[in-house]
């Protein structure tokens, strides 16, 4: 196996299921998530010459992935869940992002919340990206990033008023 | 850092870790009981959003990057090779021999051998997905068979097929059911360390590789009484 080969597997193997939540939050569709993994880890192989720094691959490879999304975006529509309709019965998969419970309606909540406040709270919550980075990655201001994180986590609170999590909102000041 | 602003930098980051976020916690029981809920928050959040990805997603992109790494060089291979199929071609008219077309075992040997990180899948397929590939392919099973730890519909030389592994023991058992066409016969063979048979089966071809021949009998009449209904063209 060429060393080309080894870098891509050990990319495939380390950021595969990332990309996927990340994409996951991005369309709000497991198929299209799928799609996206692989349309973007293919581009990466393309592309893997320009990769410099191994620390830089997580970011590289989710900007490959948003622009991926872009390319997408217009040709699939995705599937908003409201909140409301979350079947709190429906105990057939709990590995399916409609598991029961309490993650189920942060998963609803997170999915009407507008994508201009889900993306940076997902790159910070999942990525464990800095404001700085997010910044980079969505080309605005780090002042903006911390205002649409702070929106984030106000509207998903107030979304989620009356559980155990969304009291917290009225901690903010 | 007043309560105010320590509030505010904790809805933005919970996890903040700066100096006079960290002294402010320190000093103020309220803030800092407000720091242990919004945490609290972030691990739910965290939890939420960590969906599960597909079982073999990993396997998935490794095979697609393969797949289009071949179908890249066979079109280099293919432009390179122009000027000579029309030299063969010609030779073909003039002395009137017939050039045979690659026999199936061969291409079932190259195939297999050209996507290699499959045989070492072990994780179940569900049933959904191997009758969803074989809808794919027009084919309806009349059952779907267990222990499938792999499925894909693959293109093999100039064929549609369904590509599934079964992994028995330590001799995992490729299974390739060719669509498009039907052999005459059938037929066990060894090609380049693989042990192999041909059969007809349905409409198709069932065609199984492995290093040894011993699960050939078992795995054909399980695929036999999936297939067996499906008419022959």
């Amino acid at each position: 196996m060429s060393s080309r080969q080894r870098q891509f597997d050990a990319l495939v193997r380390g950021y595969s299921a990332d990309l996927y939540r990340y994409g996951y939050w991005l369309c709000g569709e497991e198929a299209l998530a799928r799609d996206l993994v692989q349309e973007t880890l293919l581009r990466a192989w393309k592309s893997l010459d320009s990769l410099r720094e191994t620390a830089a691959a997580k970011s590289w490879l989710i900007t490959i992935l948003r622009r991926e999304h872009a390319r997408l975006y217009e040709r699939k529509v995705p599937i908003l869940v409201d909140i409301d309709d979350v079947d709190l019965a429906d105990t057939s998969d709990a590995h399916a992002p409609e598991a029961v419970g309490e993650e189920a309606l942060v998963r609803a909540a997170m999915r009407r919340l507008d994508p201009k406040y889900r993306e940076p709270l997902v790159m910070q919550v999942l990525g464990g990206f800095s404001c700085d980075e997010i910044a980079r990655e969505l080309n605005i201001s780090s002042a903006a990033v911390m205002t649409q994180l702070f929106r984030a986590r106000q509207k998903l609170k107030a979304m989620l008023g009356g559980n155990r999590a969304g009291a917290e909102v009225h901690e903010l000041r | 850092m007043n309560c105010v602003e320590f509030r505010r930098q904790l809805v933005v980051d919970p996890h903040a870790s700066g100096a006079e976020f960290v002294r402010h916690r320190g000093e103020c029981a309220r803030c800092a009981a407000a720091a242990e809920r919004a945490l609290e928050f972030e691990s739910a959040l965290q939890r939420a959003l960590a969906v599960e990805p597909p079982v073999q997603l990993v396997e998935s992109v490794l095979l697609a990057q393969a797949t289009a790494q071949r179908r890249r060089r066979s079109a280099v291979r293919r432009v390179a090779l122009f000027a000579l199929a029309a030299s063969l071609a010609l030779a073909v008219g003039v002395f009137g021999t017939r050039v045979e077309a690659t026999p199936l075992s061969a291409l079932a040997v190259a195939h297999v051998e050209s996507e290699a990180s499959v045989l070492r899948m072990v994780g179940a397929v569900s049933a959904s997905e191997v009758g969803a590939a074989f809808a794919q392919r027009g084919v309806k099973l009349d059952h779907v068979p267990a222990g499938v730890s792999f499925v894909a519909c693959c293109p093999m030389g100039p064929h549609a097929t369904v590509h599934l592994m079964m992994p028995e023991n330590d001799d995992p058992v490729t299974v390739i059911y060719v669509v498009d066409q039907r052999t005459a016969q059938r037929d066990d063979f060894v090609r380049d360390g693989w042990s192999g048979r041909v059969l007809p089966l349905g409409s198709g071809t069932l065609i199984l590789l492995a290093r040894h021949p011993l699960a050939f009998d078992r795995v054909e009449a399980i695929w036999r009484g999936a297939i067996a209904s499906q008419m022959a063209r």
